[in-house]
């Protein structure tokens, strides 16, 4: 009888074992396709240089060094209209770049080149805070914004990529 | 319930002319719950790693970082779910307290303890190390990291360091050095423990996500393991308390250090045919109203009327400080009572022939079994061990009890002879008796055994020696 349990236990725990890899397979294929689909539809632009494959140093909101401030930073004026990408920022669920769009002193636009996207979890946050983060900053006009609860690592890679997106806009 | 099957169909007979075992079905029955049991032990280990599979979570060893989280998500889900199996298994739910009785869920519980604390240690430091090599930081800054700036997890820190000392308490070692209501309420803080531990697995935990399916099963999870526990821990007693209206009725002494509390109440009728199953019970009085006390009933419920208004009985010994004060209650004392628990009962039956054997206040549950397990004459013995017979308490009920129903009784006084390890006085030593000398047909018997630990082992193995298979040995802890 004892044996009956020890086999009806190892084949029922095989089978769930089983049944839960089969989906993961599928759902690591969709989950992929979810992230790249995301990153498609914010990181249209080609200003994303360094996507952060050097390890960064310090805690998870520490900026790293900014990538190559291309589109469109003509010139330095603080008036000037133009789109100001911030800097990449490594979190343990990816990396974070936003890009600021100015016009006559304020900002306009924020703009996710990137988002946290290491697994399906973070995309959903970063699809939830990204919106909401990105109201806030353009009321306050500043990074000065409170952090999303449930998001924290997130919205505070996004307001860090901020800030040096404004310190390069000269904000 | 048996009894009437067999006169209900009195025809059915084996071939081989022995009588229809009425335990057989029930018997495997039990059998059949136990095995299921076992397999949904196994079965919620098996999906909450699945749940993390079916996450695509094989993805994460992909790197050496991701294969640290991986394996920190899955040691955390293993622990997780180990605590909410040890806390099912604590919260006295029927099926399982009928299946294998209580003190064998309580042994399983305590086994669980140390694994389920090691593989949350390991979710914890294995999930430090991945994080960390994933940022470039060492584990120990990325637990600092951790703490300050993802929310909920001082929570979980807190609820690690509870669970530490939760197990580090119960370890019976360190158990034996502490007072039992120190114990008691530092496992209390279990409850704190899980709590602390249950927000940053669904804020912080990348699998419960808000949406998917797996945050539904282990929110179900955690909720049905809650409910369980309050009902079967907390509402049940409170109703049973509140249906019996027990009160003290008197307190008589039995011999010295004994005595038997007479309690009136209502509805008895309920509690009637439990047999040797033991209840909780409160003494609701000045001291010493939190002391949980667990003694069998030493007599079925009389009831005098249909309401089943009547009294109860139950019979104490001075084994400790609680059951000391038990002795001076006085009558109209209010009583909570919780139960009945265990396997010491008809419920665990499986054969037509059965032997009780019970030693000290051990006697008292052998004598409620006696009174209520259905067997022919012949077909029962009682041993009862003491030191002298002023120790075989209720010895005068037993004794007519045995008579009306046709059970062979044995008395065994005397000390243990010196040295050896034996159940039995020393005559009965001396001239070789063992516990197939009582009862020849102990082979295909029931063995019942109540009494103090070593002793009781010492009646195991005789009972082992002389045949008697693991699934007829009913022995329950008493002592804990």
């Amino acid at each position: 009888m004892r044996t009956r349990a020890a086999v009806s236990a190892a084949l029922a725990s095989a089978g769930i074992l089983i049944a839960g890899w089969q989906s993961g397979v599928h759902v690591a294929d969709t989950g992929s396709s979810v992230a790249s689909a995301a990153a498609g539809t914010t990181g249209a632009t080609g200003s994303s240089g360094s996507s952060g494959t050097s390890s960064s140093s310090g805690t998870s909101d520490s900026t790293a060094s900014s990538g190559a401030s291309g589109a469109g930073t003509t010139g330095a004026s603080a008036k000037a209209v133009g789109t100001y990408p911030g800097s990449v920022v490594q979190t343990r669920f990816g990396s974070v770049q936003v890009q600021i769009t100015v016009q006559a002193g304020k900002i306009t636009d924020v703009t996710a080149l990137q988002l946290t996207d290491a697994e399906r979890k973070s995309v959903q946050i970063s699809n939830r805070a990204a919106p909401i983060l990105r109201d806030e900053v353009l009321q306050a006009q500043s990074a000065d914004v409170q952090t999303i609860s449930g998001a924290t690592v997130t919205s505070e890679a996004y307001l860090n990529s901020l800030q040096a997106a404004l310190d390069a806009a000269n904000l | 319930m048996n009894t009437q099957l067999l006169t209900n169909r009195p025809g059915i007979r084996r071939s081989s002319g022995g009588a229809v075992n009425p335990f057989r079905a029930q018997y495997r029955r039990r059998l059949l719950r136990a095995d299921l049991l076992t397999v949904l032990f196994w079965a919620s280990l098996a999906g909450a790693v699945a749940l993390w599979l079916a996450d695509g979570g094989m993805a994460g060893f992909a790197t050496p970082a991701g294969s640290f989280t991986a394996l920190g998500i899955v040691a955390g889900l293993a622990g997780m779910d180990l605590v909410l199996l040890m806390l099912l298994l604590a919260a006295r739910i029927p099926l399982i307290d009928q299946t294998v009785g209580h003190d064998r869920a309580l042994e399983f519980h305590r086994k669980l303890g140390k694994p389920a604390l090691y593989l949350l240690l390991a979710h914890g430091v294995l999930i430090a190390i991945g994080y960390g090599m994933a940022e470039g930081l060492d584990p120990v800054s990325e637990s600092v990291a951790l703490w300050v700036l993802v929310p909920d997890m001082w929570l979980a820190y807190i609820s690690m360091l509870l669970f530490i000392a939760v197990v580090v308490t119960s370890l019976v070692a360190v158990r034996r050095r502490f007072p039992y209501e120190f114990w008691y309420a530092v496992h209390l803080l279990t409850y704190a423990a899980v709590l602390t531990s249950l927000p940053h697995q669904f804020s912080v935990g990348a699998l419960f996500a808000e949406g998917t399916w797996q945050r539904w099963y282990w929110l179900a999870l955690c909720i049905a393991t809650g409910a369980a526990l309050l009902y079967f821990r907390v509402v049940q007693p409170v109703v049973a308390t509140f249906r019996h209206q027990l009160t003290v009725k008197r307190v008589v002494r039995v011999a010295p250090g004994v005595v038997s509390i007479e309690m009136s109440g209502l509805r008895l009728d309920e509690l009637a045919g439990s047999g040797g199953r033991f209840f909780i019970w409160r003494f609701l009085a000045p001291g010493l109203w939190w002391h949980p006390h667990p003694f069998s009933l030493s007599a079925e419920p009389v009831h005098f009327d249909a309401a089943g208004q009547g009294t109860l009985r139950i019979t104490v010994r001075n084994l400790g400080k609680g059951s000391s004060q038990l002795a001076s209650l006085k009558p109209g004392t209010k009583v909570a009572v919780e139960g009945p628990y265990g396997l010491f009962s008809t419920s665990a039956r499986s054969r037509n022939h059965v032997v009780m054997v019970g030693a000290g206040i051990g006697i008292t549950p052998v004598r409620a079994l006696l009174e209520s397990t259905p067997f022919q004459p012949g077909n029962a013995t009682v041993i009862l061990r003491g030191h002298s017979e002023s120790e075989l308490y209720l010895g005068e009920e037993i004794l007519d009890l045995c008579r009306r129903r046709g059970a062979t009784l044995f008395h065994l006084t005397g000390s243990r002879p010196a040295g050896v390890q034996t159940w039995l006085p020393e005559h009965a030593a001396r001239a070789g008796h063992r516990l197939a000398s009582y009862d020849p047909k102990i082979a295909d018997a029931d063995v019942y055994v109540c009494g103090p630990s070593v002793w009781a082992h010492n009646v195991l193995e005789d009972a082992r020696a002389a045949g008697v298979r693991e699934d007829q040995i009913h022995y329950e802890r008493f002592d804990w």
